[in-house]
């Protein structure tokens, strides 16, 4: 299966998620957290009215870990399957979701020991074991001056290489978040943002998993769109944004729509400084998968209104059950100077510590 | 040529098993009523090994918003990574567009073997 159809060309996967369990989190919380756990059995809040219905949940059915463990949480398992079958040079870890402190609706102290927390658990065993892996820093966004003392705990460890905020029902641009930014982009650590659970249909929920699913990159134009027009990225001009598991097809739309519009309305935002889609090509990139079975015409005209081919990097979302294969995911007989580019390069120059 | 794959007895209804015939990757199928059928183990989406999915059934099309027809349980072969669904007693057609099928092999079943051929 290797190579098969990228070439034996080098892999950067933008979008990996490791699972942890609560119970191996204890040893790096502290009282009185870990027995908010232990003995009153929290557990993060969900709000969907629907599970992931695929075959075994939000998972591949195949990445169930031998022994019965879920799938993501064995670092052998994963390299087996996903890191030396495909070749990869690098993988992106993005979480787990599970906790997601930054998704937490209150008490964000408990949320904070839970970044940190995780920020440690993610070093000591993904992290420091496989040199092909490199790490997304959890934070408790809610309160960002905790947040920006967790990312200068732990952000300038070689290994991590973005900050990772939620999507769900706040919008992440807002001054009141900008601590944030200005850590990270301290210590050069990008922003990711992923979907967590966002409510989708006018603040909540729409009737069918199908609609939730399908709906899942309008949640991610309000964060583009959002981040844009706040401002963040003439602010931060070191800052670049990954928008993560939200294929990227919106974006041609998003930003000839958003140019329109600031030529219109620009007096209302007077600290955006240049055309939206310029900002974009210069700020943001974009995880190809979920992919929508493009034929390459398909994708060349999106690129061609991106106008630029180095917006897009591959992610195969392994072990949930919408991943795209490096081999099958991209439409056959690409040029090989866009396969390195959407495999790795555009990766590599987004992220200054994989360079 | 014919190559024995299996025995009857290896594979309960509503089981699968993955092989190899002819070189290529196949699944065995045993259906809700015993019949034996035989596929690619490829998905034709992105590839996936089918036998690591389930033989399950499905809610058969209506005409009513909110009516869930559950049927054809032990039938309808879901992949393990996107979940399409292939009916195994329709030659392995797709249920979301039956323009799709996956590829399937002749088999026949003798003295309690399961033997395919081409
Ligand atoms: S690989 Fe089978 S449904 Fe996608």
């Amino acid at each position: 299966m290797k190579g098969e159809c990228h070439n034996h060309m080098s892999l950067i996967d933008t979008d990996i998620h490791e699972r942890v369990s609560y119970q191996e989190l204890l040893p790096y919380l502290e009282q009185p957290w870990k027995r908010y756990i232990t003995d009153c059995h929290w557990i993060q809040e969900k709000h969907m009215p629907y599970t992931q219905p695929a075959v075994a949940g939000v998972d591949r059915a195949d990445a169930r870990v031998p022994d019965g463990r879920p799938a993501g949480s064995d670092l052998g398992f994963m390299q087996e399957q996903l890191l030396d079958s495909h070749g990869h040079e690098y993988g992106i870890l993005t979480g787990a979701l599970d906790p997601s402190p930054s998704s937490m609706h209150g008490w964000y102290e408990m949320a904070t020991a839970l970044a940190s927390a995780y920020n440690d658990w993610q070093l000591d065993h993904w992290l420091e074991k496989d040199s092909r892996l490199y790490g997304s820093v959890h934070i408790a966004a809610q309160e960002p001056a905790a947040a920006a003392r967790e990312i200068e705990r732990v952000g300038s460890h070689p290994k991590m290489v973005q900050v990772l905020l939620p999507i769900d029902d706040i919008l992440w641009g807002d001054p009141y978040y900008h601590p944030i930014f200005e850590a990270a982009e301290k210590h050069q650590l990008m922003i990711g943002m992923h979907h967590n659970e966002p409510p989708v249909h006018f603040g909540k929920w729409p009737k069918y998993f199908i609609e939730w699913h399908t709906l899942i990159p309008t949640a991610h134009m309000n964060q583009v769109t959002n981040m844009v027009f706040s401002g963040v990225f003439d602010k931060f001009p070191g800052l670049k944004l990954m928008m993560i598991e939200g294929g990227f097809t919106y974006a041609p739309f998003l930003m000839k729509k958003m140019d329109q519009q600031y030529k219109d309305l620009r007096h209302e935002v007077p600290w955006v400084k240049r055309m939206p889609s310029d900002i974009i090509r210069d700020h943001l990139c974009f995880t190809t998968q979920p992919l929508e079975e493009l034929k390459k015409w398909e994708l060349m005209q999106m690129i061609d209104q991106m106008g630029s081919d180095e917006l897009i990097s591959f992610s195969t979302d392994y072990p949930h059950w919408d991943y795209d294969s490096p081999e099958r995911a991209l439409p056959p007989r690409l040029d090989e100077d866009l396969k390195t580019k959407i495999f790795s390069e555009n990766a590599r120059q987004f992220y200054p510590k994989l360079r | 040529m014919q190559k024995v794959i299996a025995q009857t007895e290896d594979i309960p209804p509503g089981e699968m098993m993955e092989a190899e015939f002819d070189g290529r990757p196949i699944v065995i199928c045993r259906a809700a009523d015993g019949e034996f059928h035989a596929f690619t183990n490829l998905c034709p989406h992105q590839g996936a090994p089918l036998s690591k999915g389930k033989l399950c059934g499905a809610p058969e099309p209506t005409d009513y918003v909110g009516e869930y027809n559950y049927k054809n349980e032990g039938n309808i072969l879901r992949c393990p990574w996107h979940g399409r669904e292939f009916d195994i007693k329709n030659h392995g057609r797709m249920l979301a567009n039956d323009k799709q099928k996956l590829r399937e092999y002749k088999l026949f079943i003798e003295d309690g073997n399961i033997t395919l051929y081409k």
